[in-house]
């Protein structure tokens, strides 16, 4: 098999950087997150791919917090669209973990799939490769297992690596796989490693059955009861690798100016807000069950798979404890009376 | 403090019984022991969940305002920094003394269950101290300031050296140092509003940062934006940040928020002079920068 020794590390990541922007989990300062290797500082910044993960999910990297999607100029009554930005610039995902890979497929399904294809994102995709990192030692709250996530195998990856001790196993899947390969063809080792012993998972977690459940529980009283403590910031979405919501905004300055699109998130009470003023989600407890029924119900209705890939990132910074694992037992044990 | 969950729990039992509340405000374990959240008990049956331990750090106040728009009569238990938030309520007419009934706990200071579920978490590599919160630690009042019974014997501030220090030392620095700090603190924020949410003293109706129309602070990830967005909602915050601590300790990039509403505090108390935001109520009485007199002095005008 081929391997890549963790001594040769920073020389790939320092090869696949010259023709590709980077992205790697890293301790930069008080953030946790992916962060291109180009700004890595040695001495400061601490490489995390030998850390079950990282809060701030890879999606960045494919839809940017904030994206610049075209600038405009306006003539008397004209107004023109002066230049688009689409993206299509060399990416590399590095050492993502399998729930952070789901999270972008889950996003192909919704900008790619079913009619229209969003063109940013679409740009972005396209220049975009994906090197997974395999989990043979999920963490306290993972249960990807539970959410059609195969964590050593995981589905879109280009390329997999398997932390081996010293070395990375890489494991190439794709075209994509074989272009970034090809790049660091002289750091790669042909020999046999030991893979690491498989740990079970601690969360166990039943999904089976609860999207279908779910439809009829709209209105089920559990909702009031749950949604309770929350205080409806966004942490929880914005941490989350497969929330995608957004909003397209403008900026203007006289007659010149750009539109953007930047993340939102359902737990915004603007966000659901009507040109008029009314919405339909106004009360905490509305944004709260749709951000759950949209992640184990509606999703896998449209899509065919849930948009939670059970990363358990929201589980770990929710300042009020909201637990999704708890909210799938609620559900499940939840009396319907019809 | 198990006595203190008792005490706390036959009060809020008596109450139920007694058809004086509607709804208990608390704290509850959660399924690990370092979870511990808020709570609202709504009989008498539920009032064996009530927890007081140590990591009752949320503050409850918070949770009053989901009742603001509704006729529940309430039973609160707060610390001191709880308490301070019932007082800023009172001040912004959003909630009615008579509909509370505070039950007060003076704090022994709490352990932070975000950092115990980071250490838990694993997604770090060096584990968090697991001792009293930094919050907590900077505390200036743990004893509750408004009550209508008090659990437990007083404690004295842990406050330690002068609070404002750091912000003495960013106040030495040139305006373009201080500048290129603040721009760098608030570079990577993610504006998930957590700080907005959790804070008792943001309880306006309707927020800046969600008007629309028009759209005062963009929504941008940009230092100008960002910039924008903590300015704003600092300024907000002059004379009301009851210096609970909570926006710090949930913000998920560790942004030091305090350091800005010590800031704020400091300049009101020189300013104003007065007691600090929340730390006693007199009925109709308002914070600074909350009233307006003919008077005024607008030299900037
Ligand atoms: S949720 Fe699964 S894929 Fe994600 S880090 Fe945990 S074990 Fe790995
Ligand atoms: S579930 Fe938690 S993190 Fe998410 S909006 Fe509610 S309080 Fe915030
Ligand atoms: S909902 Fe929570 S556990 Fe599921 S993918 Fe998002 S952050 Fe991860
Ligand atoms: S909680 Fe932190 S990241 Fe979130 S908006 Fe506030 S300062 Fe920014
Ligand atoms: S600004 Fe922060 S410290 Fe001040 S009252 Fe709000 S949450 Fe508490």
């Amino acid at each position: 098999m081929k391997v890549l020794s963790k001594a040769k590390l920073e020389a790939a990541l320092n090869k696949l950087s010259d023709r590709n922007e980077v992205f790697v989990p890293m301790q930069k300062g008080q953030q946790s997150g992916y962060f291109t290797w180009k700004s890595f500082e040695n001495g400061q910044d601490e490489l995390m791919l030998d850390a079950l993960n990282v809060y701030q999910s890879p999606k960045n990297a494919v839809l940017p917090q904030t994206e610049k999607m075209y600038s405009i100029k306006s003539q008397g009554v004209e107004v023109n669209i002066d230049q688009t930005y689409e993206d299509a610039h060399p990416t590399i995902i590095f050492g993502a973990r399998g729930c952070d890979v789901k999270g972008i497929i889950a996003m192909d399904d919704v900008f790619l799939t079913r009619g229209y294809e969003d063109s940013f994102y679409k740009a972005r995709r396209s220049g975009n490769t994906i090197i997974a990192n395999a989990c043979y030692e999920p963490g306290a709250n993972c249960f990807c297992n539970a959410m059609e996530v195969n964590s050593l195998e995981p589905v879109g990856a280009d390329v997999i690596l398997r932390d081996a001790g010293d070395g990375y196993v890489w494991e190439v899947k794709s075209d994509k796989g074989e272009a970034v390969t090809a790049l660091i063809a002289d750091l790669l080792e042909e020999k046999e490693a030991k893979l690491p012993e498989v740990k079970p998972f601690i969360q166990k977690v039943d999904y089976s059955g609860v999207a279908e459940k779910l439809k009829s529980m709209f209105d089920h009283p559990l909702w009031d009861k749950l949604s309770q403590p929350c205080i409806n910031c966004g942490m929880c979405t914005y941490v989350c690798p497969s929330c995608y919501c957004f909003d397209i905004q403008v900026k203007m300055w006289g007659e010149e100016g750009y539109r953007f699109r930047a993340w939102d998130s359902c737990m915004f009470e603007e966000y659901s807000r009507e040109a008029g003023g009314g919405n339909p989600r106004g009360a905490s407890k509305e944004r709260f069950r749709q951000r759950f029924l949209h992640k184990l119900e509606f999703f896998k209705e449209r899509y065919g798979t849930p948009l939670c890939t059970g990363c358990g990132r929201c589980i770990i910074v929710c300042p009020t404890d909201i637990n999704i694992v708890r909210i799938i037992d609620a559900v499940k044990e939840a009396e319907i009376n019809a | 403090m198990k006595e203190i969950t008792n005490k706390v729990q036959a009060i809020a039992a008596k109450l139920f019984e007694e058809g004086k509340i509607d709804v208990f405000l608390a704290w509850e374990k959660g399924e690990l022991n370092f979870k511990t959240k808020s709570y609202v008990a709504r009989n008498a049956l539920d009032v064996k969940n009530i927890v007081f331990d140590e990591y009752s750090i949320y503050n409850v106040s918070n949770s009053l305002l989901k009742f603001r728009d509704s006729h529940e009569r309430i039973g609160i238990a707060v610390k001191g920094c709880d308490s301070r938030g019932i007082v800023r309520l009172l001040e912004d007419l959003q909630i009615k003394r008579d509909r509370l009934y505070i039950v007060g706990i003076p704090c022994p200071g709490m352990k932070d269950p975000l950092a115990a579920a980071r250490n838990h978490g694993g997604f770090s590599k060096k584990q968090e101290e697991d001792g009293l919160a930094k919050k907590c630690l900077d505390c200036i009042q743990p004893n509750p300031v408004i009550y209508d019974e008090l659990v437990g014997p007083e404690q004295s501030p842990r406050q330690q050296g002068d609070r404002f220090a750091r912000v003495k030392e960013i106040e030495q620095m040139s305006a373009d140092e201080r500048y290129k700090f603040w721009e760098d603190t608030f570079s990577t924020c993610i504006r998930c509003y957590a700080c907005r949410q959790v804070c008792v003293a943001c309880d306006c109706r309707t927020c800046i940062f969600d008007e629309m129309k028009p759209q005062w602070v963009g929504r941008e990830n940009s230092s100008t934006d960002n910039m924008m967005y903590h300015l704003v909602k600092h300024s907000h915050m002059a004379g009301r940040c009851i210096e609970c601590g909570e926006c710090e300790r949930v913000c998920p990039v560790n942004i030091p928020l305090m350091l800005l509403n010590r800031k704020l505090i400091k300049d009101v108390g020189t300013l104003f002079g007065g007691p600090e935001a929340g730390m006693q109520y007199v009925e109709g009485s308002k914070p600074p920068l909350s009233v307006y007199r003919e008077n005024d002095p607008d030299s900037f005008l």
